[in-house]
C-alpha cells in the first residue's frame, strides 16, 4: 500500500478538490465577507461607511441596548424551548429504546415523520389552530365559554405561540439522538446495579440517566442552534410580542437596509453558536466522523 | 433489567405518554388536511366537502411556476450535492491525507450554521460580486435560482456524506483492491465495483437532499430575488386569507409525496444493507 499511496496523492487531491473548492467559495468566503462587512471592510450600499472602524460593534455591544436585550430574549426563548423539547422527548426515546422490543423502528418513524413534512406547513397548521377565528377560539365560542368579540388573545401573536410552535416543530427531530444514546447502552450495567442493591429509581438516576447524557446534550444542541437564529415562526405566529433577534437581523437586511449593523448581528450570532458548539462538543459524543 | 423499564406501572405511563405525544404531533396536520376539503375559508364550523381547492390550485399559473422553480432547484442542487458528497466521502473513508480532521470539520460545519446567517452571507457575497462586475465590466448576474441552488448544495452536503460514509465504511476495501490488482484504473474500479454497491446509498442521499431543498425557506428567501421558489411563494401568500385553502391543498399533496419519498429512501437503504450482508457471507 505504501508505494500505491505515493502515486495516489493526485487521486486524493482530485477527490477533495471539488467539495473543498465549493465549501471555500460558497461557505467560508461568505462568512469572511460578513465579518469584513461588519467592520467596514466592504461597502456595497451607498450608505455604507467608507473606512474600517469598529463603531458598529461598539454600538451593538455597549451602546444600543435594544439589540442586546433582543438577543437575551432570544436566548431565553431558545433555552426554554430546548429544555421543554428535551424533557418531552426523553421519555419517548427511553420508551422506544428500553420498553419496546418489536416495531421500535416503525414507532420511531411515526415520531420522526412529521419532521419530514414542510416546515412552513406545520407552522401554518398552528396558525389555523391558534388564530382569533381558529380551531380553539371557535370551539370556545360554540361552547359559549367565550364571546366571539373576545377571543383568547395570548393564543397567537405572543411569545407563548412562538415557543409552542417551535417545540412542536423540533420534538420529532430530538427523540432520535436520545433514542440512539439509550439504544447503545450496555444493559448488563443495569443488572449489575440491581444486583448491588439499587432499586429501580436509583438505577435510573445513577446509571441510565448519566449514560444517556451525551445523547441528551446532542439533542439539546439540535434544538438550540436552529432556534436561536429563528425568524420564520415569530413572523408567522409571534406578532410584535414574539419578535426575536433573528427578525432583527432579517429586518436590517430587508427593511432598514443597514447591512453593516446586520452583519454585526449576524456574525455575533455565528460566534455565539461556534462557542456553544466548542463547549458542548466536549460533553457530547455526536456521531464520530471517520478520520 | 432492573431499571424503571422493568416496572409495569412506568411502562404503562410511558405508553400513554407516547400516545398523547403522537396525537399532539399529528392532530395539527390532520386539521390542515380536513380544511383542504372544506367549502368556505379556514375556520370552523366546516361547510361541507369539496375538492374545488385542488382544482383551483392546479390551474393557478403563478403557483405552478413556483413549484416548477423549486423542482428545478431541488433536482439540480441534489445532483451536485451527491457528486460532491461521493467525492468527499470517498476521500474521508478511503484516503489518508494531511489536514483530514480539518476537512471533516469543514464539510460538517454547515450542519450547525443558522440558515438565517448563511443566507445573509451568500446574499452579501453575490451582491458584492455583482458590484464588482458592474464596476469592472458594466454588467451583473443578480440573485435568482442559481444562488439558491448554490446555497442548498452547501447545507445538504453534510447530510449526504452522513448517508454515504457508513455504507462505504462497511464495503470491503478488498473488493476495490481486487479491481486494482486485476488491472483496473481507480476510475474503472469506482464505476465497476464501488458505484454499483453504493448506488442505493446514493439514491437515498439524493432523496434527502431533494426534500431538504424543496422545503427550504430561510436561505431561499434571501437569494431567490424575483423568482420565488415554492416555500418563498407560500410564505408570501400566507398573508392573503382567501388563498389559504388552496395553499393548504397543495401543501397536503406535497406532504404526502414527501412522506412517500422518504419511505422509498428508507426501503432503498435497508435493501442496500441487506444486499451487502449477503455479499459478505
Amino acid at each position: 500500500m505504501a508505494s500505491a499511496q505515493k502515486g495516489s496523492r493526485r487521486v486524493t487531491a482530485g477527490l477533495l478538490a471539488a467539495p473543498l473548492l465549493w465549501l471555500l467559495l460558497f461557505f467560508i468566503v461568505p462568512v469572511v465577507f460578513i465579518a469584513t462587512y461588519s467592520i467596514g471592510g466592504i461597502h456595497i450600499l451607498p450608505t455604507d461607511p467608507r473606512q474600517i472602524s469598529f463603531d458598529a460593534w461598539h454600538r451593538f455591544l455597549l451602546g444600543h441596548s435594544v439589540y442586546m436585550s433582543l438577543f437575551w430574549k432570544s436566548i431565553r426563548v431558545s433555552l426554554t424551548v430546548s429544555i421543554v423539547v428535551v424533557l418531552l422527548s426523553y421519555p419517548i426515546g427511553y420508551f422506544l429504546a428500553l420498553c419496546v422490543k418489536k416495531r421500535r423502528y416503525v414507532l420511531l418513524l411515526v415520531i420522526i415523520a412529521p419532521f419530514l413534512t414542510s416546515y412552513l406547513l406545520r407552522v401554518l397548521a398552528w396558525k389555523v389552530i391558534l388564530g382569533d377565528t381558529g380551531v380553539i377560539n371557535t370551539a370556545l365560542f360554540q361552547l359559549h365559554l367565550r364571546s366571539p368579540d373576545d377571543p383568547v388573545g395570548w393564543l397567537i401573536y405572543s411569545q407563548f405561540a412562538v415557543m409552542l410552535v417551535l417545540a412542536y416543530v423540533w420534538i420529532p427531530f430530538v427523540a432520535l439522538p436520545i433514542f440512539v444514546g439509550l439504544d447503545g447502552m450496555d444493559l448488563s450495567l443495569l443488572e449489575a446495579a440491581g444486583d448491588l442493591g439499587a432499586n429501580r429509581w436509583r438505577t435510573f438516576l445513577r446509571v441510565t440517566l448519566p449514560l444517556s447524557a451525551p445523547g441528551v446534550v446532542a439533542a439539546f444542541i439540535f434544538v438550540f442552534v436552529p432556534t436561536i437564529g429563528e425568524f420564520v415562526t415569530p413572523q408567522l405566529v409571534g406578532g410584535t410580542r414574539g419578535y426575536l433577534f433573528g427578525n432583527e437581523i432579517q429586518d436590517q437586511f430587508t427593511k432598514a437596509l443597514d447591512w453593516q449593523s446586520g452583519s454585526v448581528l449576524a456574525f455575533f450570532l455565528l460566534l455565539v453558536v461556534a462557542i456553544l458548539m466548542a463547549v458542548f462538543g466536549r460533553f457530547s459524543q455526536v456521531r464520530t466522523v471517520p478520520t | 433489567m432492573s431499571d424503571l423499564a422493568a416496572s409495569r406501572g412506568a411502562v404503562w405511563g410511558l405508553r400513554v405518554f407516547f400516545g398523547l405525544l403522537v396525537a399532539f404531533l399529528y392532530l395539527p396536520l390532520v386539521v390542515l388536511l380536513v380544511f383542504s376539503f372544506n367549502k368556505g375559508d379556514v375556520t370552523f364550523p366546516l361547510q361541507g366537502f369539496t375538492t374545488q381547492w385542488y382544482h383551483l390550485a392546479a390551474s393557478n399559473p403563478e403557483l405552478r411556476r413556483a413549484l416548477e422553480r423549486s423542482a428545478i432547484v431541488a433536482v439540480v442542487s441534489s445532483l451536485i450535492t451527491v457528486v460532491l458528497g461521493v467525492l468527499a466521502s470517498y476521500g474521508l473513508v478511503r484516503r489518508s491525507f494531511w489536514g483530514k480532521p480539518a476537512f471533516a470539520a469543514l464539510v460538517f460545519s454547515p450542519l450547525v450554521i443558522p440558515y438565517l446567517v448563511f443566507g445573509i452571507s451568500l446574499l452579501v457575497l453575490f451582491t458584492a460580486f455583482d458590484r464588482f462586475l458592474t464596476i469592472t465590466m458594466g454588467t451583473y448576474i443578480g440573485l435568482g435560482l442559481h444562488a439558491v441552488t448554490i446555497g442548498h448544495v452547501v447545507v445538504a452536503l453534510p447530510y449526504t456524506i452522513l448517508t454515504i460514509t457508513p455504507l462505504l465504511e462497511r464495503l470491503s476495501i478488498s473488493l476495490e483492491e481486487a479491481g486494482h490488482d486485476l488491472g483496473a484504473s481507480p476510475w474503472d474500479t469506482f464505476w465497476r465495483v464501488t458505484f454499483p454497491l453504493l448506488y442505493p446509498a446514493l439514491l437515498s442521499a439524493f432523496l434527502i437532499a431533494l426534500t431538504l431543498s424543496f422545503d427550504e425557506y430561510a436561505i431561499a428567501s434571501f437569494l431567490a430575488g424575483s423568482s420565488p421558489t415554492w416555500p418563498v411563494f407560500l410564505f408570501a401568500q400566507l398573508r392573503v386569507p382567501s388563498q389559504l385553502p388552496e395553499l393548504v391543498a397543495v401543501s397536503s399533496v406535497i406532504l404526502l409525496s414527501s412522506v412517500l419519498l422518504v419511505v422509498i429512501a428508507e426501503i432503498g437503504r435497508r435493501r442496500s444493507e441487506r444486499r451487502y450482508a449477503i455479499g459478505r457471507s
